[in-house]
C-alpha cells in the first residue's frame, strides 16, 4: 500500500467513525452556535459593537470549541486499534497525516457551520470575503496539526481532557492572530499577505515537526 | 582543589551578580523614566534567560529523540522549569515597570500577551511531564512537546516588530553606553545564575530518578512472585 493510500485510509476511517456519531455536526457545532448567541447577552446587544466584535468572537469560539473537535471520540484510538494499525504496517507519518487531514476537515466543517450564525447574529463587514476560502482552511489545518500532535502526546493519559486544551490553546496563538488580523485587514482594505504568510509558516512548521515526531509519537504510546 | 572545582561556577555567579547589582543601583538614572527604568536591569535579563532556557529545552528534546540518552531529557526538563520561573519574573518585573510608565499593570500589548502565553505553553509542558508515570514515555512525549513549543519563541521575540505596539522594539543601538553596559552585565549575571541553577537542578533530577527507580524496585510484587516489575534502572543505562 502506497503512503498516500495509507493516508487516505486513515483519514477515511476517522471520518467514517465521525459520520456514525456526528459528534462535530450535531453536538460541537450547535454548542459553538449557542456560545455565539449567549456572548452578546454578557457584553451588550449594541448592534455596532457586535458588528465590530463579531469576527473576533467567532475566532475565539472556533479556537476554544475547536478543542472539542480535537478531543472527539473518533480521534481517539484504543490500545487494540493502535496495535492493529501498527501490525498492518501503517507508516507513522501516514497515520499522522491521515489523522490531521480528518481533524482539519472537521474543524473546517465547524468553521463553516458557525459562519452563517456569525453573519446572522453579528452582521459583520464581509468585505473581501473570498479570502476566507484561504483563511478558513489555513486555520483549520493549523488546528488539525496542533490537535493531532497534542492528542498524540496525551493519548491514554488520565488527564487527557484537561491537558490537551492547555497544550493546544496557547500554541494556537499565531493561528488566532493570523486569522483575526487578516479579517481586520480585509475590513480596512489593507494587505493581508503577511498574515497569510504567518498562517502558512506556522502550518508548515507544525507539519514538519509533526511528521518528524510521528515515529517517536508512535513509540511513546506503545 | 575539589571545592574550587565544584563551586567555581557559583563563586563566579555571586561575583557577577554582585557587580551587576552594584552597577544597576549606581549607574545614572534614565533621563525620561528616572529610577523606575532600573527595573529593566531585571526585566530584560529575565526575558533573555527565558528564551535561552526554552531554546536549551528544544535542544535537549531533539538530542533525546536522537540519542535516547536520559541526560538530554533531564536537561530539557530542568531548563524548562528554570525558563518558566524566569518568564514569570520577566512578566512581573514588566508589570511593575508598566504601572508608573504606562499607567497600568497590564495592557493588551503583543509582547505581553505572547509572553504570558509562552508561560502557559511551558506550564503545559511541565504538566505533561507530571502526567506520565513511565520515565521513557515521559521523556518521549515531553521531547515532542519541547520541540513543538519552540515555535512560540520567535513569535514572542518578533511580536513587537510584527504588531505596532506600546512595547519598546529592539533598542540595542539607541541606548546610552553606560546603560547598555549595565544591561549587558545584567544579562551576563543572569546567564551565570541560569548555569548554576541548571547544574543544581540536573543533579537533583538525577537523584530523583535514582530514588524513583529504587522505590519502584523496592515495591512489593503486584501480581505475585511470578511476575516481576521491570527495572527502571535499565532506562537509566545510558547515564
Amino acid at each position: 500500500m502506497t503512503f498516500w493510500r495509507q493516508v487516505y485510509e486513515i483519514a477515511r476511517k476517522d471520518l467514517l467513525v465521525e459520520s456514525r456519531t456526528a459528534e462535530v455536526a450535531l453536538m460541537t457545532a450547535p454548542f459553538g452556535a449557542a456560545a455565539l448567541i449567549m456572548i452578546p447577552l454578557a457584553i451588550g446587544t449594541d448592534a455596532p459593537l457586535l458588528t465590530d466584535l463579531g469576527p473576533g468572537l467567532y475566532w475565539i469560539v472556533v479556537l476554544l470549541f475547536g478543542i472539542l473537535v480535537i478531543l472527539r471520540k473518533s480521534a481517539v484510538d484504543g490500545g487494540p486499534q493502535r496495535d492493529l494499525v501498527r501490525l498492518l504496517g501503517i507508516d507513522p507519518a501516514a497515520r499522522f497525516t491521515g489523522a490531521t487531514i480528518a481533524t482539519s476537515l472537521l474543524v473546517l466543517l465547524f468553521e463553516v457551520a458557525l459562519g452563517p450564525v456569525l453573519v446572522a447574529l453579528y452582521n459583520p463587514d464581509l468585505r473581501g470575503w473570498p479570502w476566507l476560502f484561504l483563511i478558513l482552511p489555513l486555520v483549520a489545518i493549523g488546528m488539525g496539526l496542533l490537535g493531532t500532535i497534542a492528542s498524540g502526546v496525551t493519548t491514554s493519559l488520565g488527564t487527557r481532557t484537561s491537558l490537551t486544551p492547555l497544550l493546544v490553546v496557547p500554541l494556537a496563538l499565531p493561528l488566532l492572530l493570523g486569522a483575526t488580523q487578516a479579517f481586520e485587514g480585509l475590513q480596512l482594505g489593507g494587505s493581508i499577505v503577511p498574515w497569510l504568510v504567518l498562517l502558512f509558516a506556522v502550518d508548515l512548521a507544525l507539519a514538519v515537526s509533526g511528521i518528524l515526531a510521528s515515529g517517536p509519537l508512535e513509540e511513546a504510546v506503545t | 582543589m575539589t571545592m574550587i572545582r565544584r563551586f567555581w561556577l557559583e563563586a563566579a555567579a555571586v561575583l557577577i551578580v554582585a557587580g551587576s547589582l552594584f552597577r544597576s543601583f549606581t549607574v545614572e538614572a534614565d533621563v525620561v523614566q528616572g529610577d523606575v527604568q532600573r527595573i529593566m536591569y531585571v526585566h530584560v535579563p529575565s526575558a533573555w534567560l527565558a528564551f535561552l532556557a526554552f531554546v536549551v529545552t528544544m535542544i535537549g528534546s531533539v538530542a533525546w529523540l536522537r540519542t535516547r540518552n536520559r541526560r538530554w531529557d533531564r536537561l530539557a526538563a530542568s531548563s524548562a522549569e528554570i525558563g518558566v520561573v524566569f518568564t514569570g519574573l520577566a512578566i512581573l518585573a514588566g508589570m511593575i515597570w508598566a504601572r508608573p510608565v504606562w499607567g497600568q499593570f497590564w495592557t493588551w500589548e503583543p509582547r505581553l500577551v505572547t509572553t504570558a502565553l509562552l508561560f502557559f505553553v511551558y506550564l503545559g509542558y511541565l504538566a505533561l511531564r507530571r502526567a506520565v508515570v513511565d520515565p521513557v514515555q515521559r521523556a518521549q512525549r515531553a521531547a515532542i512537546m519541547g520541540i513543538v513549543a519552540a515555535v512560540q519563541i520567535p513569535i514572542v521575540y518578533y511580536s513587537v516588530n510584527w504588531w505596532r505596539s506600546l512595547h519598546q522594539a529592539s533598542s540595542r543601538n539607541s541606548i546610552d553606553t553606560p546603560l547598555r553596559i549595565t544591561l549587558l552585565l545584567g544579562v551576563l549575571a543572569f546567564t551565570f545564575v541560569y548555569a548554576v541553577l541548571l547544574r543544581r537542578r540536573l543533579e537533583l533530577a538525577h537523584l530523583e530518578e535514582e530514588l524513583e527507580a529504587r522505590r519502584f524496585e523496592a515495591s512489593p510484587d503486584v501480581a505475585g512472585a511470578g511476575i516481576t516489575a521491570p527495572s527502571l534502572a535499565k532506562a537509566n543505562k545510558h547515564d
